[in-house]
């Protein structure tokens, strides 16, 4: 990063010169990138989810409906794992503005597929 | 080189993509249209959560799947989205010509994984199980579908990106587009993640 230092702002100045508002949860984060440790970290931990979810599904280990619950959990925090490591989140010149319609968007997503996947719990006496 | 953590923090700049003011705002806008997309695969999923028990005369999700491919698929997507992250490393330290060979090996990847899939949708309708069959395999065509069709708009996206490299190099507009390529890669790796839970894994369970 040092290479661009001469012509760029430093991450502090751009936050103080976007902020005039105080908000202190926008607030961008850089991670510190010596050596991609923390990728190859967020890769091993991404291979390591999706394979668990393979054999917990594959050894029908717990009943189904429990199933469904941890393979998503592992989905989820899988996600998590993508959106922090690779995606930098929370990266932004100034205030990290994404982060609003990012969190409400997987709100009404959840909402959706959730309540798809409830509705239908109800349609016969078999599911 | 023994300063506090908190020092170095304060005195490191920004990478070259958000160097520039008018490029940086741009990647959030690239944010904006990740969210969107967001919200039509949330609603192919609604739509697959509704119609996945509805299979007519067809096979079944069970009956359907073969595991082999989705977990090569699932690997070689996984797999390209660790070395577009070490393209953007490569991209901040300056380094184009290692940039380039990461974007070339995730577009193999991505290629790879398009290849696999388009097999395993010919294999399906060989056996009759097209989007015609069923309510299920129309929610799955088109969920599965039109993820496919993103990773390949993403390679030819990838594509022009190194031409783009190869002119230019990494100047502050080439970085925010290549920046924003790997927004949209990572995304469609997330996106495939529950595809592979909630439509294969899930297919598997019951």
């Amino acid at each position: 990063m040092s290479e661009h230092g001469n012509t760029a702002l430093t991450i502090k100045e751009a936050y103080e010169q976007d902020n005039d508002k105080g908000l202190k949860f926008l607030r961008p984060h850089f991670a510190e990138e010596k050596f991609p440790a923390v990728q190859i970290a967020g890769y091993i931990g991404s291979l390591v989810l999706t394979f668990a979810a393979y054999f917990l599904v594959m050894n029908h280990v717990l009943p189904p409906a429990a199933l469904l619950a941890i393979i998503l959990a592992l989905a989820v925090f899988q996600a998590g794992l993508q959106l922090g490591v690779f995606m930098h989140l929370k990266e932004s010149r100034g205030l990290a503005w994404q982060l609003i319609p990012l969190y409400l968007v997987f709100l009404i997503a959840l909402g959706m597929v959730g309540m798809s996947i409830w509705i239908m719990l109800f349609k016969s006496g078999v599911s | 080189m023994s300063m506090p953590l908190a020092e170095e923090h304060e005195v490191q700049h920004l990478p070259v993509e958000f160097a520039d003011e008018k490029e940086s705002i741009k990647i959030t806008g690239f944010w904006m249209f990740l969210v969107t997309d967001v919200l039509i695969f949330g609603s192919l999923f609604s739509t697959y959560a509704v119609y996945r028990g509805a299979v007519a005369q067809g096979p079944s999700a069970n009956q359907l799947f073969q595991m082999g491919p989705v977990m090569l698929e699932t690997l070689l997507l996984l797999t390209s989205s660790f070395t577009i992250g070490l393209g953007i490393y490569a991209m901040r330290k300056g380094n184009v010509k290692a940039l380039m060979g990461w974007m070339l090996v995730t577009i193999l990847l991505g290629a790879g994984f398009v290849g696999t899939e388009i097999h395993d949708f010919v294999s399906f309708a060989a056996i009759g199980a097209t989007w015609h069959t069923s309510a299920f395999l129309s929610a799955f065509d088109i969920l599965v579908g039109t993820h496919g069709a993103h990773v390949t708009f993403g390679i030819f996206w990838a594509v022009t990106l190194l031409f783009q490299l190869k002119k230019r190099g990494i100047t502050a507009q080439t970085a925010r587009k290549v920046f924003t390529y790997s927004l949209y890669w990572h995304f469609l790796d997330i996106v495939w993640i529950f595809i592979y839970t909630f439509v294969y894994l899930n297919g598997k369970i019951v």
